[in-house]
This record gives C-alpha cells, structure tokens and sequence, in this order.
C-alpha cells in the first residue's frame, strides 16, 4: 500500500497535478459517450452519493462532528422539491437551489439545541433524528408527504430549453454540481474559517480558549453540510420522479459515513473515490445475486484493513492519524 | 388499570431484551470507545444458532434430557457459538484496525454488520424462521384478566441473575477492577501489567453471549426470526445504552427496561404509528438536558 | 439446397436458434428477498415449461436477472442493467414504490414491462403503452371485502388495521371509500381504524384498543410476519377470533401465519386472497403442470400470489409473442392492450384493459381449517370454526 502514498506525494507537485486532473476530467467528461446507459446510471450514482458525502465530510471530516443521520437533510431536500412541484408547479430546476435552503434551515433549527452534545452522544442524536424524520414522513403529517406512498410525478428539470432525463442528462447535472462543490469547498478547506474547523475538530477547546467561535462554527458546517444534501435531495427527487420514505433509511447515513472514512477524513478526492467505492461494489457483486451484499460487507471491513487512514486521506490528517490511539 | 399492567408487564419484557443487547454494546464501548455495530447482528445469529439446535437436536437430547434440558442445549450453544463469533470478528476485523483510529474501526464495523446480517440470509434463507410451539414453555398464570407467561418470568429473571452475575464480576473480583481499569485509561493500565488483551477478549466474549441469550429468548417470545431482525434491535439497544449512560452495567439495565416501558407506554397510550417518534424525541430531550445519560458520570473535560 | 435447408430447420428445433431474452428484476437481497426468491423460481419453472414445449417462435427462452434490493435506487438500476443487456420484455417487479421509477426507463426504452407484485392503483394511470400486470390492484380487493365479506357475515362493527406500508395503507382507504355509502346509510359502524408499525414486535397495546373497539370482524391489510404476531398476542390476550372474525389481506399466507403464531392462534381466521396455486390446480390445467414441475424442483409449492403471477408473466408473453409471431415490443404490447384473451395461464384468462391492468381477476375468501392448512372458505363446511 506504500504506492498510495507515493502516488500522493507525486501528486503534490504541480504540473503532474494538472496533468492528472486533466486525465480526470476528461475521463469523467468522454465516460457517458463511450460507457453504456447502465455504467452511467452507475456513474450518475457516484456522483449523487459523492455530493452526500461531501456534504457529510464538512459535519465529520473537517469539524470532527459524528453524525449518523445526515439521510435525513437529503430526505428533507428531495420532498421539499417533490411537494413544492407537485403541489404549487414551480420547475424542478429552480428549485435546486431552495431545497438546499431548505435543508439548510432544517439543520439550524434542529442542530442549535444539540450542538454542545460530544461525541457518542451527538452520534445517537443525529441517528434519532434521523429516524424521526423518517417516521414522521411515513405517517403523513396534513396529508403533506402522502405517508408511505410518498410522492409521485415530479416534473423533469428542463435546463435552458433542454429536458433533462435521460442517464446521460443526469449524469452531467450531478457532475456539474459535485464538481461545483468541490472547488468551492477546497476554498473553504484554504480559508480562515476551514482551519478553524480543522482546529475545533483537533482540540475543541483550544480553539475556544484561542477564541473561536465554536457553536456558531460547528452550526455552520452543519448548515452547511445539510445543504449540500439538499441538493442532492433536488436531484434524487428530479432522477426518480417521485420520493418515498424508504430511500432514506438509518442505512443510507451509516453508508454516507463510510464513505467519508473510506476516502479519508476532510479529504475531497477521497470522500468522491469513498462514493464510487460504496456504489460500486454493489454493482460488482452482481453476478452472485443474493448474495452481493454479503460480498459488500466483507469489502468494507477489508478496505479499512488495508487502508484505515482511508483511501485518499488529507496529507495533513494523515501524518496526526498514524500511530495515534485515542481519536 | 388492567391494561397499564399489562403493558407494565410487557414494557419490561421488552426492556429486558433490550438490556441484554445493550450491555454488549457498553462493555465494548467501556473498553475501545467502540461502537460494535455488528452487535445487534450478533444477536440475530444467537437466535439463528438457537432455533437450530432446537429443531435439529429436538429428537435427541429431547428425549434425553426433556424440553428444559434442550432448552439449556440450545441457550449454550447459542451463547457459546455467538461468543466465538464475537471473538472472530474482534480478531479478524477490529484488531487490526483500532489501535490507528476508533473511526476506521466504525466502518469495520458497519461491513461486519452487513456481512452477518447476509452471511445468516446464505446459510438459513431470507424466510422468516418459526420458533415451533413444542419447545417454548407455554404455561401461563391467570390472576382474574391480568396474565403473566411462564416465559416472560423467565426472561426477566434471568435478565436480573445474568446481568447481576456479570455486574459482581466487574465490580467485586480483580478481574473486574481489571477491565474497569482498561475502561478508564487503556495506556495506563497497560503499563500497570493488565493484560489488555485477556480483557477485549472478556468484552467479546461475553457481550455477544447476552446478547445470543436474549435472541433465543427473542424468538421463543415473538416465535419468529428473520435475518434483518438484528438491525432493528441493535439500533434500539443502542438507543437504550446511550439512554442509561454508556460505558456502564447498571446503566445498559435501566436504559433497556426505560426503553422497553416508554415504548409500550406510548404505543398504549398515545400512538402506536407515532409511538418511536415520541421515544426518539423523548430521547433527544434527555440528552440535551443531561447530556452523558441517566447514570452516565460526569466526565471532566480534558485541557 | 433442399437438405440445407431442412438441415437447418432440425439445428434450429434442437434449440440452435438464438434465444429469446426476457429479464427478471426482483428483489433477491433485502427484507423482501422471501418473496424475490419465490418470484425467481417461479418464473424459472415457467421458463422451463414453454422451452419444453419448444420455446416462443421455435426458439428458447433465456432468463437475464437483476437484483433490485426492494428499493426504488435498485430498481433502476437494476432496469439499465436489464435494458442494456439488450432485453425487450421484462417481468418485475415486487412493491409499488420500486416499480414506479423502473416502469418509466422501461416505457422510455419501449420495453415491454409485465408487473407482478404492484398493486397500487395509480401504476396504471400513467398513460404507459409497455406496462402491464397480471396481478390485481389495491382497490379490487378492497371491493371484494366490503362487497362480499362483510355481507357474509352480517357484520355491522369493523375494525380496520393497516401497517402504514404503501400496499397496506392503499388497500385500507379503498375499504374505507367503498363502505362509504354503507356508512352514510348506517348499515355498518366503522369502530376502529389505526395503523402498527411493521417490524415492531409487541402489538399488544394496539390489541387492547382493538379489544375495547368490540368489532364483528376485523380486517388487517399488511403482511404475515406483523398479522401472525397480531393473532398470536390477541390470542394471549384473550381476544376470541370465533366472535371477532379475524380478516387479513392477501399478503398475509396462512401457512406462515401457522409457523409464526402457532395453529391454535390462526385456526378460523380468514384471508382475502387472489388465487393461489394450490387452489388453481383442479381449475386450469397449466397450473397443476407448474405446480407440479415447481414441487418436483425445489419442494412443496410457495402460496404466494405474486410469485405465481410472476410465473403468469411469462406465460403472458409466450402467448402474445407467439399470437403476434412478433418480437417487436410495441406490436406485442399493441396486442396486449385490445382487451382479448390472449390464453389461459396459471391464474385464469389472460387479458389486460387498454391502461395495462389485469382484466378480471378473481379473488377467493380462504379460511386456516383445524389441521392448519388453507381452505376455500365454505360456510357450511367451516362456519363452525367462525362461530356462524
């Protein structure tokens, strides 16, 4: 596994960076013309699970906040998309936007009570509300999330004219955000406020005693975090049509966490390379039918075996994680 | 009054299921600030390993030894089979992997969890399972319309004997002090001539043996087991060790029995649809009031 | 040339021709993989039987399968997989809400997709021309409750139960729409009307309410694992089923239901259920050779509906191809939708309405007889078990 690192540390000088992000990119733009509709079903999957865990990776990777229930801001995006449109008509697309408000709201006014909690136990509150979001979406509140039925027949997002909807469509939309967020997240990671995190999640209360603002710091990734489930909301609920309690199970928030492990903690490449790992081993287990999920397990423990820094950690991370017992 | 003692009764048999799946998750979380997610599907493989010997030893040592000596059979094997299983996974997937960072491990964790709940679908099928009706004890006391199961007495007596045996070791022997050490500072006790090991080892061993018995005794109760059962009772036995305050015997108890009546509390009284949005919330509420639990201690924060 | 050519046409009968693709989604891991193993084997031995009479247009059927997972993300996943593997008939899949994305890519695709374990009402609304389904909907067995079961018995109390799934929540407010008007007149009193959480083990608080309710019959809409353990503890509660008649919907098998809760818990409780196997076998010669191909396989027959109408699918497709002598999708499912029937499968008649829907499906009362087995009900027969 020592090739990992050394191809990280190829990686820090600058041209090859280019030349590899250049591979990258085009890779990720030719893949749907020569790929068939199914991989690129699976690739717009990647994308959709990469924008959860990104989202995760501020709340967990950078601030150090265990959150178990992280499915529950990307159900509260895709039904505020489903019932904004389905009910009042205003287009998919627009609505890209408010769902991540939406979310993001949601997330300031359920996390402000919980904040101060460490831990464990902010880890089995966010599981709760998880769950109660859930429940709460099962049993119908005013008729408004039509319960277990859920909602069906969102409108296609149209984009300039041009109707979104087949896999090669969604693919691009997905990327096209992911890719949006990414850089815009390496900006935080560089700025004030990402070293911040970064400290709040090394040593709480230094950076308090150093005067940080840690509430309102670790409110904001939460915020911040939610939104980008929001988005991701917008789009699961724009690919499936329609939006039911059953897509956002305690299951999906353990995988958004894995996913962040899986890549490295507070790292963008890794938590993107976590998603495609999440995604596709499903996938590759498919010859055994029934039993491809035992298979997925095994693959999970066994990556963290190999690599339990993660699979692309931050160089940074990944120095203070190694030989390190309590964390 | 009739029905608030049934569901009395009923909130504590649940609880002490609960309970019983809730120390395993404590005792490991004592000792490697750990959540074994792959715990409540360990008690999914104790009521799997239960049934079989039940059905597939019914003809031998039930003649042999008449239904409590089969019973017995199949209360050993369960726990002994679910403990080397526990032992297994602590060997193969978490050993290697926690001294670098307890989140890792929590990933581990969760491919365990999948992985069981799948490896009992390959091997016993994905249909519910029954619990047949000539091995459960099925006698019951009928005081006017109130009535209490035989197996109801039975599980909550040996929730209190288990769980008070286990709480005497911790506490009273040497041994114990040794895993109490362990729990408190894993460095210091190290240096201190503990082995650590012998004490994970302890945690694996025995979390998953309870937790075994309380599958066996899930599946007489309910008569049915399936293979995603052990997801849903993990969560819930979680819930009630966060509940009681982590890390702690006497805490996992009370957690479990609180769960278990604040359940059937709810779902007699209120709603049965909205009755675990009410026990999360209640949940919540708790913790943002006491955050480390009902007797979770105080811990001083590092500086 | 003659040679050759007859040479050709023996290469071809012995099964030298290309095959026939036709894709199987289900859900063969996940809580519902009971059912999509069931629906797999099912439609194996239906795969089997019209090989063995020489395949659809002399060549052989050749099975592509998908896991779906039971949800809606494995659905259409596992429908891209089915559609770029080339097949253009499809039989799945089980639950509503996993259907519903899958149908779209389907009918996009032009791909002829035959449900079999969908029942939700609206599936059919969508102005598809590729979706079919050879199981009922919700409301026909709502339809039947109200119209049928609760005449036979007189009932004027009715407790309805639901477990707040998709199907089970459909089903219990079409009972409630079509015994509107018998409620408006006063001909029946609605005294209960809840939902229990599935996956819950303990049902005995939502009992006691049941209990206090007094109702004459209670219909459960859900599934066996909560309805075997809703008997069982309103057993252990002292609820009497000879003077509450116990009513479960059709995803409630009896035979489960006896494993789970014990006989003496299920004895007289009754389904509403679409035809099963075991009772088909004496009406429609197809069903006794399936079944028993089935039991000569892989052991005692399932009494699962949709597993059987899973196996009618393909029936359905063997037929409307051969009747077509066409492998084009959207011939077939032109044929399809003129409402004749297309021939006789395991349940019946085959025919589908211009929307997609099974014409004509039948349901049947069925009752847990003394020895625990499932029975048609009959008053005169088992009336006693009832306390009629």
């Amino acid at each position: 596994m020592k090739w990992l690192r050394r191809w990280q540390g190829l990686l820090s000088q600058k041209p090859l960076r280019l030349a590899f992000l250049g591979l990258v990119i085009s890779f990720l733009v030719s893949f749907p013309f020569w790929a068939s509709r199914y991989w690129v079903d699976v690739g717009f999957y990647v994308g959709l699970y990469a924008l959860l865990g990104l989202g995760l990776n501020i709340i967990l990777g950078e601030v150090g906040l265990f959150n178990l229930g992280h499915a529950a801001f990307w159900a509260i995006g895709a039904y505020t998309t489903a019932i904004l449109n389905v009910r009042f008509g205003i287009p998919t697309l627009a609505l890209l936007p408010i769902s991540a408000v939406v979310a993001a709201g949601c997330a300031w006014l359920v996390s402000s009570p919980i904040i101060h909690l460490r831990g464990d136990y902010l880890c089995i509150v966010t599981i709760a509300l998880g769950e109660i979001v859930r429940l709460v979406l099962i049993n119908n509140p005013g008729g408004l999330t039509g319960g277990p039925n859920g909602v069906v027949g969102i409108a296609r997002p149209v984009f300039l004219g041009h109707v979104i909807r087949t896999p090669m469509d969604f693919y691009f939309l997905v990327w096209a955000v992911v890719i949006l967020c990414a850089i815009g997240l390496r900006q935080l990671q560089r700025s004030r406020l990402g070293r911040a995190w970064n400290y709040i999640r090394e040593d709480e209360i230094a950076a308090e005693a150093m005067g940080v603002d840690v509430r309102a710091l670790k409110l904001l990734a939460f915020v911040v975090g939610a939104a980008l489930a929001g988005l991701a909301g917008n789009i699961f609920a724009a690919k499936m049509r329609m939006v039911s309690p059953d897509s956002f199970t305690f299951m999906e928030s353990c995988l958004m966490f894995c996913i962040v492990l899986l890549g490295g903690m507070g790292s963008i490449p890794g938590t993107i390379l976590g998603a495609a790992l999440v995604v596709l081993f499903p996938e590759i287990f498919r010859p055994v039918a029934q039993y491809r999920l035992l298979f997925f397990g095994l693959a999970l423990a066994a990556t963290m075996y190999f690599r339990p820094g993660g699979l692309w950690p931050r160089r940074r991370t990944a120095e203070i994680l190694v030989g390190q017992t309590e964390r | 009054m009739l029905t608030f003692l049934q569901q009395l009764l009923n909130g504590l048999t649940i609880g002490s299921f609960y309970a019983f799946v809730a120390l395993g998750y404590s005792l490991v979380y004592a000792i490697l600030k750990l959540i074994n997610f792959a715990h409540g599907d360990l008690f999914g493989l104790g009521a799997y390993i239960g049934y079989t010997v039940f059905v597939y030893a019914f003809g031998v040592v039930g003649t042999v030894l008449g239904l409590w000596g089969l019973l017995a059979a199949g209360f050993v094997a369960a726990a002994l089979g679910t403990a080397a299983a526990g032992l297994i996974i602590e060997r193969v997937a978490y050993r290697p992997i926690y001294p670098i960072g307890r989140l890792p491990a929590v990933v581990s964790a969760l491919g365990m969890a999948i992985f069981l709940s799948n490896f009992i679908m390959a091997v016993w099928g994905p249909r519910y399972l029954a619990y047949q009706e000539h091995f459960i004890p099925t006698g019951f006391w009928q005081i006017g319309e109130f009535r209490i199961r035989v197996l109801q007495v039975l599980i909550l007596l040996s929730s209190l004997v288990l769980l008070g045996i286990l709480y005497l070791v911790v506490e009273k022997t040497t041994f114990g002090a040794a895993v109490r050490a362990v729990a408190l500072d894993r460095e210091t006790a190290a240096l201190m001539g503990i082995d650590f090991l012998k004490v994970i080892r302890f945690a694996f061993a025995v979390g998953p043996a309870l937790g075994a018995i309380a599958g066996v005794f899930v599946g007489m109760y309910y008569r049915q087991i399936n293979f995603t059962m052990g997801w849903v009772y993990g969560l819930k036995a979680f819930t009630a060790t966060i509940l009681g305050g982590i890390g702690n015997i006497p805490g996992a108890m009370v957690g479990g029995v609180l769960l278990g009546l604040l359940e059937a509390l709810t779902a007699g009284y209120i709603s049965a649809a909205w009755k675990d949005v009410f026990v999360f919330a209640a949940l919540m509420l708790m913790l943002i009031f006491r955050p480390t639990g009902l007797l979770g201690e105080k811990v001083a924060e590092k500086v | 040339m003659k040679w050759i050519i007859g040479l050709s046409v023996v290469l071809a009968l012995c099964g030298w021709a290309q095959p026939i693709l036709v894709g199987f989604q289900g859900p063969l891991t996940g809580p519902w993989a009971v059912e999509g193993d069931w629906a797999l084997k099912s439609v194996q031995i239906a795969v089997e039987i019209v090989n063995a009479r020489g395949g659809i247009l002399g060549r052989p059927v050749q099975l592509v399968v998908e896991d779906d997972g039971g949800t809606p993300k494995g659905g259409t996943l596992a429908a891209q997989k089915l559609i770029a593997a080339g097949v253009k008939f499809v039989v799945g899949t089980y639950g509503s809400m996993v259907c519903m994305p899958s149908s779209e890519l389907y009918e996009e695709e032009g791909v002829v997709h035959i449900n079999y374990g969908c029942t939700r009402v609206d599936l059919s609304a969508r102005g598809f021309k590729y979706y079919f389904r050879t199981s009922g909907r919700d409301d026909s067995q709502a339809r039947f409750f109200v119209e049928y079961v609760i005449p036979l018995f007189g009932a004027k109390r009715i407790a309805v139960m639901h477990d707040n799934t998709a199907y089970a929540l459909g089903v219990a407010e079409d009972v409630l729409r079509f015994m509107k008007p018998l409620l408006d007149e006063g001909k029946v009193e609605l005294v209960y009307y809840d939902a229990i959480m599935p996956g819950e083990r303990d049902y005995t608080p939502a009992l006691t309410a049941l209990r206090d309710a007094k109702p004459d019959i209670w219909y459960y809409t859900g599934y066996y694992p909560e309805w075997a353990l809703l008997l069982r503890q309103g057993k252990d509660l002292g609820l009497d089923w000879k003077k509450i008649k116990a009513v479960g919907s059709n995803a409630c098998p009896i035979s489960e239901a006896v494993k789970i809760a014990g006989l003496d818990a299920v004895v007289g409780a009754m389904i509403t259920q679409e035809p099963l196997p075991a009772f088909l076998v004496e009406k429609y010669p197809l069903a006794k050779e399936f079944v028993e191909a089935y039991e000569a396989k892989y052991g005692p027959i399932h009494d699962s509906p949709w597993a059987t109408y899973a196996a009618d699918a393909i029936f359905t497709l063997a037929f409307a191809i051969e009747a077509t002598r066409s492998l084009d999708p959207a011939v077939v499912a032109k044929y399809l939708r003129s409402g004749q029937v297309i021939g006789e499968g395991i349940t019946g008649p085959l025919s589908f309405s211009p929307e997609g829907d099974r014409l004509g499906v039948p349901y049947m009362l069925l009752i847990c007889t003394e020895e625990g087995k499932s029975a048609l009900f009959d008053p005169a027969v088992h009336g006693h078990l009832v306390g009629m």
